[in-house]
């Protein structure tokens, strides 16, 4: 289990509730400091590499596990 | 006749014409001897692209749902307040619809056909809003009011019916007397009377709106 800062549970949201409360937590941490989000909306692959496209954020992992989503991003410096 | 036509051009070529007869006949009111004629080929070949009229029907409604709304360019370019991403999130659908309103003819005629495969996929379409907004309004919305759970459900349906009728009056109904009225000003004022309802004002958003009694 790799480490992270701060977790958002985004399961049964839907686009654009994860990414939403994704930028808010992310705005709440320090450059460096990484945010793991467990989604099961599908359309969040493709949101979460988008949005960290857009928002120069890191996207570290990206992954699916039993039907639930899981992406790990690291807020830039 | 366009029979040497590369079969996956053949196939979209199908495909771009059934979606127009659904969309303006609905699933019930087309045959596929018309989508055939349409295309210049027979049955035969027709057939052999799709194996029945439901799974061409079932392939038109994939294709559009391929097109999927992305609202991550409204969340990471406005402030993440509610009447803010609301506004963004209603011009994005909008701008599907303007760009093919196709989409919009289809969702109706589903409504009647009762095709449990076009319901679903336009409930997903609209289930992006209607969470947003019951999401929104119950961390929001006080506790105090008397029945909580049925308002916000039932100002998720508002919306949705308010932008669906507002969609259809512009571009279903060409001679209407909203003609004038460009489809930006018309959602705000609509998005804006919906945050009055839902006891959020916005009032920079639409001045001329509000009623001075």
């Amino acid at each position: 289990m790799s480490e992270f800062d701060a977790e958002l549970d985004a399961t049964g949201l839907n686009c654009p509730l994860p990414i939403l409360r994704a930028k808010k937590a992310i705005a709440g941490l320090e450059g460096g400091q990484t945010l793991k989000i467990i989604a099961t909306d599908p359309g969040s692959v493709k949101d979460f590499e988008a949005f960290c496209k857009q928002t120069g954020n890191e996207l570290l992992s990206s992954g699916e596990e039993g039907g639930k989503f899981m992406f790990m991003i690291k807020k830039a410096a | 006749m366009n029979q040497r036509m590369p079969a996956h051009q053949r196939r979209d070529s199908i495909l771009e014409a059934a979606m127009k007869l659904f969309a303006e006949k609905g699933f019930h009111g087309v045959s596929i001897d018309e989508i055939a004629r349409q295309v210049d080929v027979s049955p035969a070949i027709l057939y052999r692209h799709f194996a029945s009229k439901q799974q061409l029907y079932d392939t038109v409604l994939q294709n559009m749902s391929g097109r999927r709304e992305s609202y991550v360019d409204t969340v990471v370019n406005s402030s993440t307040s509610f009447e803010d991403v609301l506004i963004g999130m209603t011009q994005v659908y909008i701008k599907s619809v303007t760009d093919n309103p196709d989409l919009l003819r289809i969702e109706l005629q589903s409504l009647l056909d009762g095709s449990s495969a076009t319901n679903e996929f336009f409930k997903n379409r609209w289930k992006s809003f209607t969470d947003y907004i019951e999401f929104s309004l119950n961390e929001r919305m006080s506790h105090d009011i008397p029945n909580r759970e049925i308002t916000i459900m039932a100002a998720g349906l508002m919306f949705q019916g308010m932008l669906r009728e507002a969609l259809a009056q512009k571009f279903l109904q060409p001679h209407d007397r909203l003609e004038d009225l460009s489809m930006e000003e018309l959602s705000q004022e609509l998005v804006a009377l919906f945050l009055r309802a839902v006891g959020m004002n916005k009032s920079h958003l639409s001045r001329k709106a509000v009623i001075k009694v």
